[in-house]
């Protein structure tokens, strides 16, 4: 496995989220020479670069950007998600208190792109002391002439506002957050039936990731094939992949897409802990299908592969699990965690979250009859596909793969209370 | 507006460019099961009941958040739709009791037909770990909430969000244990509160007023105008006859009229049946005590030949072919016919909406005849009331009054039908002249019937 | 009403205006004030603070009830929220849980008769790479040992 280091490059150096020390290292020095450039080289940058949106969706970036109306008589927003709540998630975080200025610089090159004035960050309220880093390093970027009224000396005029949210894995649903942002409930909105930009107050929106934007600067900087020299031929470039559970060392390593996932557990996360054996990954936060030792075994880091397994790479967030893990359990810790989380609209998501928990809590305590497991399947067939957002499909797989994948476990609890 | 074809079901259909597929449906009476969608409304997307099939999409699409398009296949029946949605039904019951025989919704409850229509697999539901919901709050303004029976289609929050923008109630709390409710100590309490008991899909919405002093399929639907006040909501009349009992009216409905009132009525005039049916006068009387039908007619046969001059005084509540009847016959005892209005109006009760400041259903046929607004001036000879409840306020030697309620003085008192008693029209404050069909049985003579009968006679 | 905001959050409510395409946004920042004021989201306040972003108080309580940060009941001086989602409970979070009951003398769920400590399990907490974790108010303490909870809270006493 190669060093690839993007978006981590200066995650190192040591007050590298002052500007002082950014600057030093190289942050903003580029920013006029971009200025020289158009909207259209830089979304043709980003489109040739093959950048996917680091999310969870790897929606490619430069198709997003193109939705953006460049002559609108409306303003034109830029809305960076940084809600990061998918369990196992944990690499947004890293960049916003490494290295802020990164993206900011990303965020500055963003809006230049689209014509925005005005760039939101929606963070999960429970970052407050990762809001603060983020804050004093707006705050900087403002006095240092980066933002405001003419970003770096030119005459684009850009503002970044930090917007908290308050609880809510919803929220990190680009629509949901959208909502949130206009004083609303975080409730999902149904889907447009054409591909359009999303809109914030009517306003044409686009939402980004935090470690997409932050990748941006690399792109533009380095060009497209620079960043394509990484990864795959579908999934181009790097990711800030993350690995928690029951490894050695858990922590967020930058990796290029395309490795192997044990080589990538075995090495930066030191194998598993205790020199257990592995039974579980779930590859790309809690809301991928599982995999079992072999099939991860079998598995690259990129979302072809992944998907060819019928999971998917999601956030990147690995949750490693080891031969004593009860499946059960960890399916039951699961879909607690989605029933407090379904924003409640739609039927299916509603009652199906919150039934699955009450039959999966029965199979545990012994109460459930034999025909609960094919109720569950039943149950998750209906939250896939008839939902106003993927959130209920996603619960959907992480049962159907739980089950068919650890049938034995969940049938050994049925029959030890026969 | 162009037009496009669609087929659904196999059958082409010519309907409205832009136009939402639910909307289609129900124009044209295809069976589709939905909850949160409303004519009035709009979509809300929330149910995911109207799931339909459309040619070239892989999954069900919902036909509330569906714009029909030129050449467009739906499939509204069929194994795998017909499985969507029953398993979405069974979703909708988890936490539903399912115990319908008690429900006060019986019988006009969407839940109940649904679950009629697609049935349901043994659902193993053991009630003890269903979410229990408050099953008796008191929302205010007659209005009953069971958390427990509702589905949260949030049809009746749109409607004090979006309709009357007065904001009593919302969907709070989230996941599963989202629930109905208002604000911590605060109530229900619009003009038009008990709407929401309309629209409410199912059994969760009650009226304290109607809850369980019948069941629905006891009751006959008759189509009506209200007479609160002179906009003319539409209603249904909805009424019962047990046996050796009168004819009972149980409720006021809105009924639909876009040009009118739409779906909706105020709660004043929707509880307005109560006063309508009590106190009524039921006798002939002359000077207090009760007489005949005969009788009375022959002392106002006398009366009229007697006097020396004749005042009328007209209710605007009453049927045009009525106020019509009474001008002619006015003129033949060369009567003068007034209608002194001040007592109708009341500022207070209008609004910009339904409710106008004119209490009085026919103001503005009044307003389109001869008939003077004012109070008779100079002595009275005679005076002749229809009902008018000024006529306590004239000055005459003699009076005479047809009457519906008791509460008048008069040397002669005749009692009369009720709107709901008969049948007519009446011309509404925009100037659109709309039918009430006769109701009930009333014991009460129609006042058509005895002007012909005083007429007849003279 | 009884509930007034702070000068100092009257000028940042005129400097967020600015800020946004409409006042509707100034919704969960609002709340944010309120909290961070009383601790706690009365409706008094949100019938306070509901002019400045031109919503109906019912709005305002429907989002308060439906972001888990936001709380209608006052919680202790010290919120303990402990994660209990799949990378914790598999590093453990089970004998913090019980460390944190049996320190404090509470369930989770409680707070303890002096209004010092709640004690709540909150779902994932973006640190999961050093699981087991929680958060004291806003700070974050992370790979938690029954060890390190008698210490944290032995300083909070
Ligand atoms: C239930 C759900 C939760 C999500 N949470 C997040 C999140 O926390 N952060 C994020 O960036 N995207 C999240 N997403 C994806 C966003 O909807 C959106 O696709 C993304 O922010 C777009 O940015 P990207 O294209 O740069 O990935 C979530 C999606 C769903 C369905
Ligand atoms: S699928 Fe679940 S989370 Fe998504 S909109 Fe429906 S209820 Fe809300
Ligand atoms: S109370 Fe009735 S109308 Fe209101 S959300 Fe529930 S089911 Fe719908
Ligand atoms: S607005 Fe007038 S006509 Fe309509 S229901 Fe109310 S009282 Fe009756
Ligand atoms: S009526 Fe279409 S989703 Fe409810
Ligand atoms: S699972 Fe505990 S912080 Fe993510």
């Amino acid at each position: 496995m190669r060093d690839a280091r993007i978006v981590s490059r200066r995650f190192d150096i040591p007050q590298i989220h002052t500007i002082e020390v950014a600057r030093n290292h190289g942050a903003y020095e580029k920013l006029h020479w971009a200025f020289a450039l158009s909207s259209d080289e830089i979304i043709t940058m980003i489109h040739e670069s093959g950048l996917r949106g680091k999310g969870g969706g790897g929606a490619p970036a430069g198709d997003k950007w193109s939705l953006m109306p460049l002559n609108d008589s409306r303003p034109s927003y830029l809305v960076v998600n940084c809600d990061e709540s998918e369990p196992g998630t944990f690499k947004d975080r890293q960049i916003i208190v490494k290295d802020p200025h990164l993206l900011i610089e990303g965020i500055i090159l963003t809006c230049y792109a689209i014509n925005a004035h005005h760039a939101y960050i929606y963070i999960r309220g429970e970052y407050a002391p990762f809001q603060q880093i983020l804050q004093t390093a707006i705050d900087e970027a403002y006095r240092a002439g980066y933002l405001g009224a003419s970003a770096d000396g030119s005459d684009f005029a850009l503002d970044i506002t930090i917007h908290r949210g308050a609880g809510a894995y919803i929220c990190g649903e680009k629509s949901a957050l959208l909502e949130s942002m206009e004083g609303k409930r975080g409730h999902p909105r149904l889907k447009p039936k054409q591909k359009e930009c999303e809109w914030y107050f009517g306003n044409p929106t686009l939402v980004n990731n935090v470690e997409t934007i932050a990748s941006v600067p690399f792109i533009v900087y380095d060009g497209p094939m620079a960043y394509r020299a990484f990864g795959t031929a579908k999934s181009p470039g790097t990711l800030l992949f993350a690995i928690s559970g029951h490894v050695e060392r858990p922590g967020v390593y930058e990796a290029e897409f395309g490795v192997s996932m044990m080589e990538y557990i075995n090495r930066f996360g030191g194998g598993i802990k205790g020199g257990k054996k592995l039974k579980a990954v779930i590859p790309g936060g809690a809301s991928t299908a599982v995999l079992t030792a072999e099939e991860a075994a079998g598995a690259t880091l990129d979302y072809e592969t992944l998907q060819s397994m019928r999971s998917a790479l999601g956030t990147g967030g690995m949750i490693v699990m080891d031969e004593d893990t009860d499946m059960v359990e960890a399916l039951k810790n699961l879909l607690e965690f989605y029933r407090h989380e379904s924003c409640g609209q739609c039927t299916p998501c509603r009652e199906g979250t919150g039934w699955s928990d009450i039959i999966v809590h029965n199979i545990l305590e012994g109460t459930a009859s034999s025909t609960d497991i094919d109720r569950l399947l039943q149950l998750s067939r209906t939250m896939n596909g008839q939902t106003i957002c993927v959130f209920a499909p996603a619960v959907s797989m992480v049962i159907d793969s739980f089950i068919s994948k650890f049938r034995d476990e969940f049938e050994a609890k049925l029959r030890k209370d026969l | 507006m162009s037009q496009v074809t669609i087929t659904v079901d196999a059958q082409d259909y010519r309907v409205e460019e832009g136009s939402l597929l639910i909307e289609v449906l129900i124009q044209n009476g295809i069976k589709i099961p939905y909850f949160c969608y409303h004519e009035a409304l709009g979509a809300d997307g929330n149910c995911r009941m109207c799931m339909v099939e459309i040619e070239g999409q892989k999954r069900p699409q919902i036909a509330c958040d569906t714009i029909v398009k030129e050449g467009m296949g739906v499939r509204t029946k069929g194994e795998n739709i017909n499985g969507v949605r029953q398993r979405i039904l069974e979703l909708e019951l988890i936490n539903h009791p399912v115990d319908c025989p008690v429900c006060d919704q019986a019988g006009e409850c969407k839940l109940q037909d649904f679950y009629m229509d697609y049935g349901l697999y043994d659902s193993h539901i053991d009630m003890r770990q269903k979410i229990h919901g408050k099953k008796h709050v008191d929302l205010g303004s007659n209005v009953m909430l069971d958390q427990e029976r509702c589905v949260l289609c949030a049809r009746c929050t749109r409607f004090t969000a979006d309709v009357t923008k007065t904001h009593e109630l919302g969907i709070i709390g989230r996941g599963d244990h989202a629930r109905v409710s208002t604000m911590p100590g605060r109530k229900l309490e619009n003009p038009y509160a008990m709407n929401v008991v309309d629209l409410c899909p199912v059994g969760a919405l009650t009226s304290k007023d109607f809850r369980f002093h019948q069941r629905v399929w006891f009751l006959k639907s008759t189509p009506s105008v209200c007479h609160g006040c002179a906009m003319g909501c539409n209603i249904f009349i909805d009424h019962n006859k047990a046996k050796y009992k009168e004819d009972t009216i149980y409720r006021f409905r809105p009924r639909r009229n876009d040009a009118v009132n739409g779906h909706f009525i105020c709660d004043a005039g929707r509880l307005s049946y109560k006063a309508l049916q009590e106190n009524r006068q039921k006798e002939f009387e002359l000077g207090g005590d009760s007489c005949t039908e005969q009788e009375a007619l022959e002392a106002v046969k006398t009366a009229i030949l007697e006097a020396q001059n004749i005042t009328i005084l007209i209710d605007a509540n009453l049927y045009n072919e009525e106020i019509e009847r009474i001008i002619v016959f006015a003129s033949g005892i060369g009567a003068t016919v007034l209608c002194p209005s001040d007592c109708y109006y009341d500022e207070s009760f209008g609004d910009t909406w339904l409710k106008k400041p004119w209490r009085a259903a026919n103001i503005e046929y009044i307003n389109r005849t001869e008939i003077e607004h004012r109070l008779p001036e100079g002595s009275v000879d005679l005076l002749i009331s229809f009902n008018h409840p000024s006529s306590k306020t004239v000055d005459s030697r003699l009076k005479i009054i047809f009457a519906t309620h008791q509460g008048h003085k008069a040397d002669i008192l005749l009692p009369i039908s009720l709107f709901s008693e008969s049948s007519g029209s009446l011309t509404n404050i925009h100037g659109m002249t709309q039918h009430c069909e006769k109701a009930v049985e009333g014991e009460a003579p129609d006042l058509i019937r005895l002007v012909d009968m005083i007429e007849g006679e003279l | 009403m009884s509930f007034v905001l702070t000068p100092k959050h009257l000028e940042q409510i005129e400097e967020l205006k600015g800020r946004y395409p409409s006042a509707h946004a100034l919704a969960l920042p609002l709340l944010w004030m309120v909290q961070e004021q009383e601790g706690v989201i009365t409706l008094d306040a949100i019938d306070c603070i509901a002019p400045y972003c031109d919503l109906p108080s019912m709005e305002l309580y429907r989002i308060a009830t439906f972001y888990t940060m936001f709380h209608l009941e006052p919680v202790g001086t010290y919120h303990i929220q402990l994660c209990k989602t799949l990378s914790c409970a598999l590093c453990g979070k089970g004998e913090i849980l019980e460390r944190l009951q049996a320190k404090l003398g509470i369930k989770a769920g409680e707070t303890t008769a002096d209004g010092r400590f709640t004690i709540s399990q909150v779902e994932c907490l973006g640190s999961c790479g050093s699981a087991p974790v929680m958060q004291i108010n806003e700070e974050y303490h992370e790979n938690l040992t029954p060890q390190k909870i008698d210490e944290i809270l032995e300083a909070l006493e």
